[in-house]
């Protein structure tokens, strides 16, 4: 299913900035100015190491921070400033996260098919509790898991299934939009395929846009439309998946990507990956600016940067 | 290439079970592994195929309730006499283990550095405490080979880095420092489970790098256990595909990436995000590991094997020779067999890698 780019866009993140005070002298930065769009239906993959504010960007979207600065629009309306009761309830339903280990916030002698069913409990999404169980199994259907798993406990999962478990939780809402938090990163790269293709096919179906967080690029580029590329809480880098892959601009994207070994021996034993330090880089996040590449292709940076590191592909 | 290969470690049809409430887990099935000095032997495979509890054996250290029902772990090393010594591990109790094997002539470094380093003493002193322990090191001498160790690892600062605790360093520097601690009393055998597993890709490398280099430097032998088939290439020259307990294929490094024959390597491959080209979907191996709690008869793998004939339900395939140092257990290497070719994708993928190494060189 082609995204729609002249559509209205789902979600629109504009100068988010989110600030972290951790004592009276210190406080973290951990997102900086951070702006880009989600269209209805569309992944949008973000990328970035550990620490990067990958996850501090999600919860602030959903609304688990108050946002220092910036603005957040969801299916056209605000959602960054004080919500009303019902703007409150269409983020809580409409909007839905999965986590990198979805059980280890779960009550583990809570079953399955009730740990699924909680967002309907809590909103009241059913008529009874035939409709209710019509729902899980639905839902458990569609994430490819038995209805005999409903009455199991999370324990007796395996990590891809868990993850399995955790989509059905999400998708149980309809939502517009996922958040899936590093939702593939603990799990083994055959299961991650499963989970991505699972993932797609659902998108396909129900036309649910995801926020693909990871902190490598391999499997991303599976599944997104977009990607952007986060360090230190700024968004260096970003544009379609293509554009991207075949032409990385920023040093930190091309040591994020050279990074990935690839399953050619003779080739990667000769391969140095290209490392990147920001602080003798000398490049200042703060100086940056945003400058068109190609198509919807930008990077951040100083005009002598972009003219230097843009050299090469002219 | 003649120069005689010095054996150091010969795991022979090691059969391991676990006792459990639900009854007996046959988690090891009969493995081979061999490895010589100063080279570097990858086990890979998927979560829960026995890579982990292969290694325990190893040093000696599996749970109370495993039981060894077949096999030999025999490690051989020099005497600080020179003279050569072969010990069959299994064979040994743990204390003896402690004081001869495990820190001194086998060092592991595990996938979460936080299960190995103690977080409430300095890094300084757990550098030192082995050389102290093993060798009666005095106390001056180990911190200056303590701080030598943290430079070598690439940590800057060392003499600073001595006095941190573990929790003010960052993921990718503990495991740094876990490897200093491994190398802390020049062991002939590093065995690292999963040891980037948790971290970063940019760190991954750094640690693959590290690794590399103080095998180079100190020819040590390596056991490298991952789940990633890219890791495995860049680091290894011998590999072992495990599944569900057991060897399905070994071989030389490109034996098993350009000439693969076993199905679930073969799925392996064909599972790995490829970052050049514009596929939209990824393959995966269809269903997940089965239980071994209830064995069944035949090849573990049938269940998800497309290419499983009928013979694959009745008996488990023995180990194939197809060169002298490449096996692989799959009833297709049988005579017998209908003939069966690898995925097209897949041969299409590998005949794209030969071009690519061929241009680095090689002649494949
Ligand atoms: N609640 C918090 N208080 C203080 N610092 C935080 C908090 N949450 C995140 N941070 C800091 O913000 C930065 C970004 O964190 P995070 O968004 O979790 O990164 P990522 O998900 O990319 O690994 C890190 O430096 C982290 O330590
Ligand atoms: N102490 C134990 N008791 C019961 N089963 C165990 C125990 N340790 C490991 N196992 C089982 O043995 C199998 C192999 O585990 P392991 O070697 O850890 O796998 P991996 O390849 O992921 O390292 C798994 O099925 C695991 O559940
Ligand atoms: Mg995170
Ligand atoms: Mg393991």
């Amino acid at each position: 299913m082609a995204v729609d780019y002249s559509a209205k866009p789902l979600l629109t993140v504009d100068g988010l900035k989110q600030y972290f005070k951790v004592s009276k002298s210190f406080t973290v930065h951990a997102v900086e100015n951070v702006s880009f769009k989600i269209y209805p239906g569309e992944t949008y993959g973000l990328v970035g190491e550990s620490g990067s504010g990958k996850s501090t960007i999600g919860r602030s979207i959903i609304r688990l921070y108050d946002p220092t600065a910036g603005k957040i629009q969801f299916d056209g309306t605000e959602i960054s400033g004080k919500l009303s009761t019902h703007d409150n309830h269409i983020l809580r339903t409409q909007m839905q996260m999965i986590f990198q280990d979805p059980m280890a916030s779960l009550n583990p002698r809570k079953k399955i098919g009730d740990i699924i069913g909680e967002g309907l409990d809590i909103h009241h999404a059913y008529m009874n509790r035939a409709e209710r169980a019509e729902k899980i199994q639905d839902i458990l259907a569609k994430v490819g898991l038995a209805p005999e798993h409903a009455s199991r406990y999370p324990h007796q999962f395996s990590g891809g299934q868990r993850q399995r478990v955790g989509i059905a939780r999400a998708l149980i809402m309809n939502p517009k939009l996922i958040i899936a938090d590093e939702c593939i990163s603990a799990l083994d790269v055959s299961i991650q395929a499963q989970v991505v293709n699972l993932m797609k096919d659902i998108q396909q179906e129900t036309g649910t846009a995801y926020l693909f967080i990871a902190h490598d690029l391999s499997m991303v580029k599976y599944i997104s439309d977009r990607i952007g590329v986060l360090h230190l809480g700024h968004l260096l880098e970003t544009g379609t998946t293509e554009e991207i892959f075949s032409n990385p601009i920023h040093p930190y994207t091309r040591s994020l990507l050279s990074a990935i070994p690839a399953p050619n021996p003779i080739v990667e034993k000769q391969r140095v990956a290209e490392s990147y330090d920001y602080k003798t880089s000398g490049i200042d996040y703060n100086q940056g600016t945003d400058h068109l590449v190609s198509g919807s292709h930008y990077v951040k940076c100083t005009d002598e940067e972009f003219a230097k590191w843009t050299k090469r592909v002219i | 290439m003649s120069e005689e290969r010095e054996q150091i470690l010969k795991i022979q049809d090691l059969d391991i079970s676990f006792q459990t409430t639900a009854g007996t887990v046959h988690a090891i099935r009969g493995v081979n592994i061999d490895l010589y000095k100063g080279e570097t032997v990858a086990i890979v495979g998927e979560s829960g195929s026995g890579k982990s509890v292969t290694m325990k054996a190893v040093m000696g250290i599996l749970a109370s309730n495993a039981t060894v029902t077949n096999g030999t772990v025999e490690f051989s090393y020099h005497h600080a006499d020179g003279s050569p010594e072969t010990v069959n591990i299994l064979e040994k109790d743990k204390k003896w283990i402690r004081r001869h094997i495990n820190g001194k002539r086998i060092a592991m470094v595990f996938q979460d550095p936080m299960t190995s380093l103690d977080p409430t003493m300095t890094i300084g002193k757990q550098i030192m405490e082995g050389m102290i322990w093993h060798f009666k090191t005095p106390k001056k001498e180990a911190w200056d080979k303590a701080v030598q160790l943290l430079k070598e690892v690439g940590i800057e600062d060392a003499e600073k880095r001595m006095k941190n605790y573990p929790h003010q360093l960052s993921g990718g520097m503990r495991q740094r420092v876990v490897i200093a601690i491994a190398l802390s009393c020049n062991p002939d055998l590093l065995i690292c489970d999963e040891p980037t597993t948790a971290l970063d890709v940019t760190i991954q490398a750094k640690i693959i790098e590290l690794i590399k280099r103080v095998q180079k430097e100190r020819g040590i032998s390596v056991i490298y256990i991952t789940h990633d088939l890219g890791v495995v290439a860049k680091v290894a020259d011998y590999v072992n595909v495990m599944y569900a307990g057991k060897i399905v294929e070994k071989g030389k490094i490109n034996e098993i990436f350009y000439e693969p024959k076993h199905p679930y390597t073969w799925g392996l491959l064909s599972a790995m995000p490829n970052l050049d080209t514009d596929d939209e979907r990824l393959y995966t191996i269809p269903g997940s590991p089965p239980n071994l709690l209830n064995e069944k008869p035949g090849d573990a793998f049938a269940p998800r094997n497309k290419y499983a004939l009928e013979i694959d339900e009745k008996a488990d395939p023995p180990m194939f020779q197809i060169s002298d140092t490449h096996y692989a257990a799959t009833w297709l290497l049988d005579p017998r067999a209908p003939k069966a070719e690898m995925p097209a994708e897949l041969k299409t993928r590998i005949e794209k890698m030969k071009k690519e190494a061929n241009e680095h060189g090689s002649r494949l």
